[in-house]
C-alpha cells in the first residue's frame, strides 16, 4: 500500500487472507441456506478454501526464516 | 435467528475484519505484535470459525425442514400429517413421540457408534443420487431398516415389553431385539410413510396438510 515491494511473506499473507475471506463468505451464505446443497458447498468450496488459506500461512511461517529482510525484487 | 448463529456470525465477522486488515496492510506483520495478530487472524480464528461452522451445519442437517427441503421428499413430509394411527410415521410425528423438529433424523439415524456420521454419509449419497439420476417416489432405503432405530426408544417401555403380540411366542421378542425380525416388514407395522396412498387419506391438522 505504501509503494514498497512486498516481501514473499507479505504476498503469502495476502493470498492466505484472500482464500480465508472467500471461505468465510461461503460459510456465511451456506449457513443462511438450509438445504443439503449448502451443506456440500460449505464442506467442499468453503472448507477447501479455508484449509488452503491456513496451510499457506503455516507453510510461510516455516519456509521463510526471516521474511522482512527478504524483499522481493 | 438462534443464538448459536449470532455467535458464529460475530466470530466470522471479527475474523474477516482482522484478515482484511492484514490483506490491505500486510506490512503490519513486520512487528512482533503484528506477527501475533497474523497468527490469530490467519490460523486460530479461521480454525475456530470453520470448526464452529461444521458443528452448526451438522446440527442444521438434523432438522426436519432440512430433509424436506428437497422436492422429492415432499410426499414424505406430507405423510407425517396423516390422520390415521395405522400410519407409523404420522403416529409418531403428530403425537410428538419423536421431536417434531428432528423427525427424520430421529428415526433414520442408526443408534450405534458412528451412527451420526453414517447418517451424514448417507445424506451425502442422497444428494449425489438426486443430482446424478432422476429418482421418483416411492424411494427405497439403501439397506433394510434397522430395529435399533425403534428399540432406541421402545426398548424397556412397558407397552413394548409387555405387548401381547411381542410376547405371543418367546422367540419373537428375542428376534426383534436381535434385529432378525423386522418391526416393519414382518407384517406388523408395515404402513410407515405409504406415500402412494396419500391422496386417499385425511391430514392433521386439516387446514395445514403441509410439510413444514
Amino acid at each position: 500500500m505504501n509503494g514498497e515491494p512486498l516481501t514473499i511473506m507479505e504476498k503469502r499473507i495476502r493470498i492466505s487472507g484472500s482464500l480465508l475471506l472467500f471461505g468465510l463468505l461461503v460459510e456465511v451464505f451456506s449457513l443462511l441456506w438450509s438445504h443439503p446443497t449448502a451443506f456440500i458447498v460449505f464442506f467442499v468450496v468453503g472448507g477447501l478454501s479455508m484449509a488452503a488459506g491456513i496451510l499457506i500461512f503455516l507453510y510461510s511461517l516455516v519456509s521463510i526464516p526471516n521474511s522482512h529482510s527478504n524483499k522481493d525484487t | 435467528m438462534d443464538t448459536t448463529l449470532i455467535i458464529l456470525f460475530s466470530l466470522i465477522g471479527l475474523t474477516a475484519i482482522l484478515i482484511l486488515m492484514l490483506v490491505l496492510r500486510p506490512s503490519l506483520t513486520a512487528t512482533k505484535a503484528g506477527k501475533v495478530l497474523a497468527f490469530v487472524a490467519l490460523f486460530i480464528l479461521p480454525a475456530m470459525s470453520g470448526g464452529f461452522g461444521v458443528t452448526t451445519h451438522m446440527e442444521h442437517a438434523k432438522r426436519t425442514e432440512f430433509c424436506l427441503s428437497c422436492h422429492i421428499m415432499e410426499p414424505y413430509g406430507k405423510s407425517l400429517h396423516v390422520d390415521d394411527p395405522n400410519y407409523l410415521a404420522a403416529r409418531h410425528f403428530i403425537n410428538h413421540r419423536i421431536p417434531a423438529d428432528e423427525a427424520c433424523y430421529t428415526c433414520h439415524a442408526d443408534y450405534t457408534m458412528f451412527g451420526d456420521e453414517k447418517a451424514k454419509m448417507r445424506g451425502l449419497r442422497h444428494v449425489w443420487v438426486q443430482y446424478t439420476s432422476n429418482p421418483e417416489p416411492p424411494l427405497h432405503l439403501y439397506n433394510a431398516y434397522s430395529n435399533l432405530n425403534c428399540l432406541h426408544c421402545h426398548e424397556g417401555a412397558r407397552t413394548f415389553e409387555e405387548g401381547a403380540t411381542h410376547n405371543a411366542d418367546p422367540d419373537i421378542m428375542k428376534a426383534i431385539k436381535a434385529d432378525t425380525m423386522s418391526c416393519m416388514t414382518s407384517g406388523c407395522h408395515d404402513t410407515v410413510h405409504a406415500t402412494t396412498t396419500l391422496d386417499k387419506v385425511k391430514l392433521w391438522p386439516p387446514a395445514k396438510g403441509a410439510t413444514k
